[in-house]
């Protein structure tokens, strides 16, 4: 959040090559391929995709724009269903414990308590209602630079993957270093590579 | 190299960054002359958190305080620790943005943008809506780049002849910060 509205954490990427054609109709070609598909009504256990910005349910951009300017705005959605540990572990122990008095048996199977942990995990997953998270970014066309609105490691790897895969382009995050190479002449960013820490007291 | 490793290994360079931009900011009471661009207030506010070491000898302080005050902080900073992370506010062309930057990782986090009409609309209409989005945009990318003409600063002084003489500076507002919390 907080490209629309409200207070903004974000982090700065530079885009990396070229795109073999830069025509909105290409970009929203490649867009629509890679956008986000519902999993509420199946039993797929995670789905990311791009949508609007303006409308997370969105993902065909009909009533939508993902172009303001020179930038392309889009949000990445990723909808996964989890089950929490502590749910796992009770069901698995309460499913052994059934089949163990089911059969009869002292003591289970290493191979029938691993084919309980799989069912069960598959089971319950399959009934966990797909939990949406919603990244906003804005790639300005012009200089190469993407503002994606999250700081979670987790989301950024996921941008990196998803942009490469939709765009053929790589995101490069801009920490201090990468910062200064894209701003000091090369003279500097030798001086800079060569460069240790002082100390301040 | 890769970015785990180049943040790992290059850490202290955003680091150093934010402490020099506090010490240029504490140098000229709240604000600082950008090479061709003039002067900009740059005030640190209430929060920040100094590290020093790294791995397991990684030691941080949190802190929160007035502007002016910070005690613990400019302790820190006497005790050879270097600020990774800090709230401030950037002042030019009549805007003022608040900002908590991190120093390690260049991350802008809960950035509050000045309050123009196009920033907070309804999104009934679209023409509206790509209005505001074009105007927050406008605002975000005019802090970035003040962010980095700052780090620009710091960079042509960190790695040119000039940093001798500005090490010494930055050791003795150290000291004296240090003195200050002393005899308070």
């Amino acid at each position: 959040m907080g490209l629309l509205k409200g207070s903004a954490s974000f982090v700065r990427f530079s885009v990396e090559g070229e795109l073999p054609d830069s025509s909105l109709e290409y970009l929203l070609d490649r867009i629509i391929t890679y956008s986000f598909e519902d999993i509420d009504d199946n039993y797929e256990e995670y789905s990311l995709g791009w949508v609007s910005v303006q409308n997370m349910f969105d993902s065909q951009f009909k009533n939508s724009s993902w172009v303001a300017g020179d930038y392309i705005t889009l949000s990445l959605r990723m909808d996964e269903r989890k089950v929490s540990a502590a749910i796992l572990k009770k069901c698995i122990i309460k499913e052994e414990e059934r089949v163990r008095l089911e059969k009869q048996l002292p003591k289970l199977s290493r191979s029938t308590r691993v084919e309980i942990k799989e069912r069960v995990r598959s089971e319950l997953v399959r009934k966990a209602i797909p939990i949406p998270a919603v990244y906003e970014l804005a790639w300005n066309l012009t200089e190469g630079v993407v503002l994606f609105f999250s700081t979670n490691k987790k989301a950024q790897a996921l941008l990196e993957d998803h942009f490469r895969e939709t765009f053929g382009l790589l995101v490069k995050q801009q920490i201090p270093y990468s910062t200064a190479e894209a701003l000091l002449d090369e003279a500097q960013i030798i001086k800079l590579e060569n460069a240790s820490p002082d100390l301040f007291v | 190299m890769d970015l785990v490793d180049l943040i790992a290994e290059k850490r202290w360079l955003g680091q150093e960054f934010l402490t020099w931009l506090w010490f240029k900011s504490d140098e000229r009471g709240g604000s600082i002359a950008l090479p061709d661009r003039g002067d900009i207030s740059v005030v640190f506010e209430k929060h920040m958190s100094l590290e020093s070491g790294e791995g397991e000898s990684l030691e941080r302080i949190t802190c929160s305080g007035q502007q002016s005050e910070l005690r613990e902080a400019r302790t820190g900073l006497a005790m050879g620790k270097k600020l990774e992370s800090a709230r401030l506010s950037f002042g030019f062309n009549d805007y003022e943005f608040s900002v908590t930057l991190s120093g390690s990782l260049m991350e802008y986090r809960s950035v509050a943008l000045p309050r123009t009409e196009g920033t907070e609309v309804d999104g009934s209409n679209p023409e509206e809506v790509e209005g505001m989005v074009l105007e927050r945009i406008f605002l975000l990318e005019e802090l970035t780049k003040t962010v980095n003409q700052c780090f620009r600063m710091f960079l042509d002084i960190r790695l040119g002849d000039e940093w001798r003489d500005e090490l010494i500076k930055i050791r003795e507002w150290v000291e004296k910060n240090a003195e200050v919390v002393t005899f308070d």
